[in-house]
Order: C-alpha cells, then structure tokens, then sequence
C-alpha cells in the first residue's frame, strides 16, 4: 500500500468518525425534543385536572356553606323558640318583680 | 491486520463511544429535567387544589357568619320585643297603681317623705297631681306629719302633670327632688331591664 492510499484510508475513517458523532448529536437532540414536548404535555394534563378539580371544589363550596348554614340556622331558631317559650312564661312573674322594684323607696 | 487498518479501526470505534456517550448523556439529562418538571408541575397543580380548598372553606365561613349574623338579629330582635312587652306592662300597672288607694297612699308618703329627706330643708313644698291635691292632700298630711316630725311641709296649689307621685322642693323652689311615678320609671329603666334581662332569660 502507498503511502497516499494509506492517507486516504485514514481520512475516510476520520470522515466515518465524523459522521457517527454528528448523528450521535442529532440523536441527543432529538431526544431533548422529545422528552421537553412530554413534559409540555404532561404539564399542560396536570394542570387541566388540577384546574377541574379546583373548579369543582368551588362550585361544591357554595352548595355545602348554604346546607351547614341552613343547618344552623335552624337548629338556632328552634333553640330560640324554646327561649322565647320559657320567657312568655316568666313574663307575669318577672312583671310582679320589677312592679315591686318600682314600688320600693329607699 | 495491517497498522493501518488497526489505526482506522481505533478512530471508528473511538468515535461509536463517544456518539454512545453524547446519547447516554442526553438521555441522563432529559431524565432528570424530566423529573425535576414533574415535582414542580405536581407542586403547582397541589396549589391550585390547596388555593380552591381555602376559597372553599372561606366562601362556607362567610355562610356561617352571615347565618350566625341572622340569628343573632333574630334572637336579639326576639327578646327585646318580650323585654319591651313586659316594660309596658309594669308602666301600664304603675299607671293604674293610683287608682288602687291601698297601694298608692303609702308609695306616695314614702316618695314624699324620701324627697322631703333628700332636701334637708326645714320647710319644703310639695307639688302633686290635680287628683292627688284634691283626693289625697290632706290624709298626706297626717300620714307625713307623724314621720318627719319638724319638718313643716307645704302644698302647693298648682298641679304638676303627672301620672302620680310628687316634686318636693325648696320653698323658693330653686331645689327641686322629682319623685314622679313616670320620672321614677325612667331612672329605673336601666336597672329594670337588667332585672328583666336576667329574670325572663337566665337558665
């Protein structure tokens, strides 16, 4: 083999060697790519459902404040009823003490 | 092999690990930014349940209160209508007091003789009613005249309006004691809702 055959072979080899790292890169590049599209997607997906979830926790909120305040509400009114009741009962009585308060000179 | 062929051979396969490396690596990267973007999509999509969980619980909070805020209104409302109801009934038997002589002669001596006391004056002047002057002056006279002793009293000839009771003053009536039915019902008015208060809603 000659020396400039010998060259050639070497140069074609550094040429192969190029060509195997620049699709190497390629390669990478394209799985940087891919794998920043996944993580959009993944992204985006996460925060649908985050947002759906929250959206429904929302429209529940209302609903469930409204049932424990109409709860309160009206465990509250029937307590008062039964204030109201005891006090229309002492009124005649409470209206005899303070006449005697009224009545009392020091 | 020829030296030839050996070297060619070493820069091909010195280029097929270092394209496996540039693969390798991008994959190892890709991995980790891949991991690391999952905690924080998951940490943003957590605050976004967290954020409408605490809206949540602040929009069942303000229901509450304002319920919370009716009732109390309404028990407020309530009790004072009773309150008031039991006030103008005691105004109403106070008012009718008069016309019960038993009952009315001895309250009125003794809101008499509490005004005559209270002015420390050796002659005062009391001030009645038109039906007090005329029904009940006299036999006032002799009921006060035993208890205050020197005290020489004085009845004014002009009636005073009111429901019953007296004013007792000083004779050139600078010093005034009001001993009323009504001006009594209001200085008491303050006493006798606690009073009430506590008789109509203690447990």
């Amino acid at each position: 083999m000659s020396g400039i055959e010998t060259v050639k072979i070497i140069v074609d080899a550094e040429k192969q060697a190029a060509k195997i790292i620049d699709e190497a890169k390629a390669q990478a590049a394209a799985i940087r790519k891919r794998i920043s599209a996944l993580v959009q997607e993944q992204r985006t997906q996460m925060l649908t459902e985050a947002k759906r979830e929250a959206a429904d926790i929302a429209a529940h909120a209302g609903e469930e404040g409204k049932l424990e305040a109409e709860k309160f509400e009206s465990e509250s009114m029937q307590a008062l009823q039964a204030v109201v009741a005891r006090a229309s009962r002492r009124k005649d009585a409470t209206v005899e003490k303070l006449l005697t308060l009224v009545m009392q000179v020091d | 092999m020829s030296e030839t062929s050996k070297f060619t051979e070493d820069i091909l396969n010195s280029a097929r690990e270092k394209a496996e490396s540039i693969v390798r690596e991008a994959e190892t990267e890709t991995q980790r930014a891949s991991d690391e973007a999952k905690v924080s999509i998951t940490r943003e999509a957590e605050a976004i349940v967290r954020n409408a969980r605490s809206d949540a619980d602040a929009v069942k909070r303000r229901q509450i209160s304002e319920a919370r805020h009716r009732v109390k209104l309404r028990e407020q409302d309530e009790k004072d209508k009773i309150m008031q109801d039991v006030l103008s009934q005691v105004r109403k038997r106070t008012s009718e007091l008069v016309a019960d002589e038993t009952k009315y002669l001895p309250l009125l001596t003794r809101l008499i003789e509490n005004g005559v006391r209270e002015l420390g004056d050796k002659t005062v002047m009391v001030h009645l009613n038109k039906s007090d002057l005329q029904e009940n002056a006299s036999s006032l006279d002799r009921r006060i005249g035993k208890s205050l002793g020197q005290v020489k009293v004085e009845w004014s000839r002009e009636p005073i309006e009111t429901t019953g009771g007296a004013v007792i003053s000083s004779l050139d009536g600078k010093i005034r004691i009001v001993n009323t039915l009504d001006q009594r019902f209001e200085a008491l008015e303050q006493k006798l809702l606690i009073e009430a208060r506590a008789s109509l809603f203690s447990e």
